[in-house]
């Protein structure tokens, strides 16, 4: 989809083009990969170290990561929150739960996010979890910002 | 054993640095909401904190 960009005169610029689909699929699977792509090493690293730290210090704590729970639908918000990380999200579960564990027959119900709802920190950790996914969704939004020119 | 209060500031050190670079350019800029939120998170919840103490 293309629209005209307007600059404050109303007037029409240039064509404004969406961010390449495969750019956006990028920056979601590993954080800062988005913004080193389109050359902006330094906000690329450090996206990429605030975020893995926020996943790393969640799982360390013992925080457990959203997955999809029936009868509760904020199970669905919690898992969308995680599912930000990226492919931290996928291979955390993959670890916690093995391939067949999360392609059982009753996906996408089933599937466990470890950690331990009695440690200290479970709360804490979920929160780093929360935390660290939905910064990388910003970071993919910025992204696609950038790369349609309406930021720098 | 898990501390409370470290594991807030590291929060709030990773949420303001996060934005700091994701909404400013010049490190001066930078510097300056990074502060700003920083202390706005820490300090205010602590003072939340306070206000909460007096009630069960």
């Amino acid at each position: 989809m293309s629209t005209n960009a307007k600059d404050r005169t109303g007037k029409g610029t240039q064509p404004v083009t969406g961010a390449p689909p495969l750019l956006l699929a990028a920056a979601w699977l590993i954080p800062g990969l988005g913004h080193w792509i389109l050359g902006k090493r330094v906000r690329a690293v450090v996206f990429a170290v605030v975020i893995v730290s926020a996943f790393v210090t969640g799982i360390l704590i013992q925080g457990e990561l959203g997955t999809p729970r029936p009868g509760e639908p904020f199970s669905w918000l919690a898992t969308l929150a995680c599912l930000g990380n990226g492919l931290l999200y996928v291979v955390r579960l993959l670890w916690v739960n093995g391939l067949h564990g999360v392609f059982s027959g009753a996906f996408p119900y089933g599937i466990l996010g470890g950690g331990d709802p009695v440690a200290a920190g479970f709360a804490y950790g979920n929160t780093f979890l929360y935390t660290g996914g939905l910064m990388n969704l910003l970071v993919v939004l910025d992204v696609a910002d950038i790369a349609r020119g309406e930021k720098d | 054993m898990v501390d409370h209060l470290l594991l807030m500031l590291w929060h709030a050190l990773l949420v303001a640095v996060f934005f700091a670079f994701l909404w400013r350019r010049s490190p001066r800029d930078r510097g300056l909401l990074f502060l700003k939120t920083f202390l706005i998170m820490v300090l205010g919840a602590i003072a939340l904190g306070w206000l909460m103490y007096p009630f069960p």
